[in-house]
């Protein structure tokens, strides 16, 4: 059953300026599904409209952010819910962090520095129950240990912990209500390292101990391949695959996966590397067709005239290119060898 | 002894004092730190570890921007103490930073960066700059790429690209970059560490990099010292300290690579350190808190450096 269906939506940032408007169209026609207890990642290169993405479908857009189609419904146990037609601000507050929630991005820095950490802790928790101050602490305790964290961190200040440990309390902050689907942007950049295996270890406990259903945002592959359950690439504004991490990773059908897989350098392996050619578009004025032609090394004819859509090759694989529509098994192979 | 070093280190440590009288403490950001580069042979000399285990410090020590509290550092034989802040010691030691977004100010023009580095040092005369166009060669840019742009209107691996331009211009013999890859998206990494070896290969460039991405390590450097808590813990050639690492610390390191294969998941959880603090002041070995395989004598007695397997190992389990 799918928690969450995004259907043909379009966010742009608009802005005016001299009487001109300028748009920035930063997702333009994204549909996809989300499955009840999956890890869903969203993967791409910075300023592909990633992150702008998770902003509208969690019902943040805020101008110059405006939303001009599509439908973002949710499904809560049978209860559906367009929240792109609540306008209800009160409504849409009560979702975020009971329902819906949002680790947002470089959280290691969200917490306030002049209040001790529990008091982060009561004001979510307030906002949404009323509770005593032992159920208060029955919860956060119950929470924490869950989570493999320490009761101790609860007295102190956010400059007395590493950025680590900082970025690991905003997660547990944003899962205590047991939110049914979990927004990470970004949640492991700038990590090091140990860290960042730290919080991966963490996601993949609060999934399997809230049964929550989680939307992973990151540039980095490599955690993609170490959390999720399907994978979407984006490039300018688009889905351009969609499938199953493990069918992505060895069978990736679009050029633009396959070049971003192959920039990845791996431990023990020092042979010489290209970085990805060429830059991501400005999403001002994207290029025609398909928007990955300029940098593409197959790009035809047609794919400056016409934007491929997204067509399923496989079991849950979808691919947006036109070597795929022209039965381009031969041609593929011409390209692999 | 110092004949035949670009750059010599021994023993630098660094203290820093925070508060005073009752409630003062302190920390050793750096402990007791010994590198040295050849003059004769440029190479890429890695400093990895985890965030706050005293890398970008002694990247400062080495440009100079702060004085070690013990050690000294010689610059071909000179030493830095008395060379800091001299235009022949800032020709020769470039430093390149973290966040190319913070590296430039937004409201200058990047190629005024580049003039104003190219009159200072090389002396040119306004209006010509004849080796801003060739370092901005070097790196893969056209001069019309950057010509009247902001920062905010280049991409971050552009901007990291010209920052590396930039510290160019001098035609140093020793860069000190400091995480210059981790602020750019993955696929764009792999240009700016070519670049770095392109420039130790054609240019005869020395570079420190001090990163805490061990794929990117392993793929250009030569040597690597493996940083916890202000100490090396492991130094030796990259490809062996990372084929076969035998310090905890770097084992873990090592299988914390997310590697980008969905079939390989990481099963076994770690433990983290939760306050710096309190590792910086662990008395014996620094890692005892979290090492799987730590012993009576770890929180006791602080390990010596063992040579191992041509290299050098700070652990109680090779003694």
């Amino acid at each position: 059953m799918a928690i969450l269906e995004v259907k043909d939506l379009q966010a742009y940032y608009i802005t005016h300026k001299y009487g001109r408007s300028t748009s920035v169209k930063a997702v333009d026609g994204v549909s996809f599904q989300v499955e009840k207890d999956e890890i869903y990642g969203i993967a791409g290169e910075s300023g592909c409209g990633k992150s702008t993405l998770l902003k509208a479908i969690s019902g943040l857009a805020k101008p110059p952010l405006e939303i001009l189609a599509g439908e973002v419904t949710y499904n809560f146990d049978g209860e559906r819910l367009d929240i792109l037609a609540l306008n209800d601000e009160k409504q849409r507050r009560k979702l975020r962090g009971a329902r819906i929630s949002l680790i947002p991005q470089g959280s290691m820095s969200v917490l306030n520095p002049v209040r001790r950490i529990r008091k982060s802790f009561e004001d979510i928790i307030r906002a949404h129950l009323d509770v005593s101050a032992e159920e208060f602490e029955e919860m956060v305790r119950k929470h924490l240990d869950a989570l493999g964290l320490d009761w101790t961190v609860m007295h102190t200040y956010p400059h007395q912990l590493s950025g680590g440990m900082r970025q690991r309390i905003t997660i547990a902050l944003s899962t205590i209500l047991k939110p049914d689907i979990v927004f990470a942007d970004e949640p492991t950049t700038a990590l090091d390292v140990v860290v960042q295996r730290g919080v991966v270890q963490l996601i993949r406990k609060i999934k399997e101990e809230q049964r929550s259903t989680l939307v992973l945002v990151t540039h980095d592959l490599s955690i993609h391949a170490k959390l999720c359950d399907r994978l979407a690439v984006m490039y300018a504004g688009k889905i351009v695959e969609e499938g199953e991490v493990e069918s992505i990773f060895s069978t990736p059908r679009h050029p633009y996966t396959r070049m971003l897989l192959n920039s990845l350098p791996k431990l023990g392996d020092s042979s010489a590397r290209s970085s990805a050619p060429g830059a991501p578009p400005s999403l001002v004025n994207p290029p025609s067709g398909c928007r990955f032609h300029p940098r593409c090394p197959h790009s035809m004819e047609l794919c400056r005239l016409e934007v491929p859509e997204l067509l399923e090759v496989g079991s849950g694989h979808r691919v947006a290119c036109f070597l795929e529509r022209r039965g381009a098994d031969a041609q593929r192979q011409a390209v692999g060898s | 002894m110092h004949s035949g070093k670009l750059l010599e280190a021994s023993d630098l440590t660094k203290v820093f004092t925070k508060g005073q009288g009752f409630v003062r403490s302190t920390i050793e950001a750096v402990s007791r730190v010994s590198l040295s580069l050849d003059l004769a042979k440029p190479e890429i000399f890695t400093l990895a570890g985890e965030s706050g285990s005293g890398k970008s410090t002694v990247a400062k020590l080495i440009l100079g921007f702060e004085a070690p509290t013990s050690g000294k550092i010689w610059y071909r034989g000179r030493p830095i103490a008395n060379l800091k802040g001299t235009k022949e010691f800032m020709k020769d030691v470039q430093p390149v930073f973290q966040n190319p977004f913070e590296t430039f100010n937004p409201l200058k023009k990047v190629q005024s960066y580049f003039f104003e580095t190219e009159r200072n040092f090389a002396g040119s005369a306004q209006g010509s700059y004849p080796l801003t166009e060739k370092s901005l060669e070097l790196v893969g840019l056209n001069f019309s790429e950057i010509k009247d742009k902001y920062p905010s209107e280049m991409s971050g691996g552009q901007l990291q690209r010209a920052s590396i331009a930039r510290a160019l211009i001098t035609n140093p013999a020793l860069l000190i970059a400091d995480e210059p890859v981790s602020m750019i998206d993955a696929s764009l990494r792999m240009s700016v560490v070519n670049l770095f070896k392109t420039l130790k290969e054609e240019q005869r460039v020395s570079i420190i990099y001090i990163t805490h991405d061990l794929a990117t390590a392993y793929y250009i450097s030569d040597r690597i010292a493996i940083m916890l808590r202000g100490q090396f813990v492991e130094v030796g050639s990259v490809k062996k300290v990372l084929d076969n690492p035998l310090h905890p610390y770097t084992q873990l390191l090592k299988s914390s690579v997310p590697d980008p294969d969905p079939r390989s998941r990481w099963e076994e959880d770690i433990a983290l350190s939760d306050l710096e603090t309190r590792e910086y002041t662990r008395r014996g070995c620094k890692f005892a808190g979290r090492c799987p395989q730590v012993q009576k004598i770890c929180c006791e007695g602080e390990p010596d450096y063992h040579a191992v397997d041509d290299r050098l190992v700070k652990c109680h389990l090779y003694s």
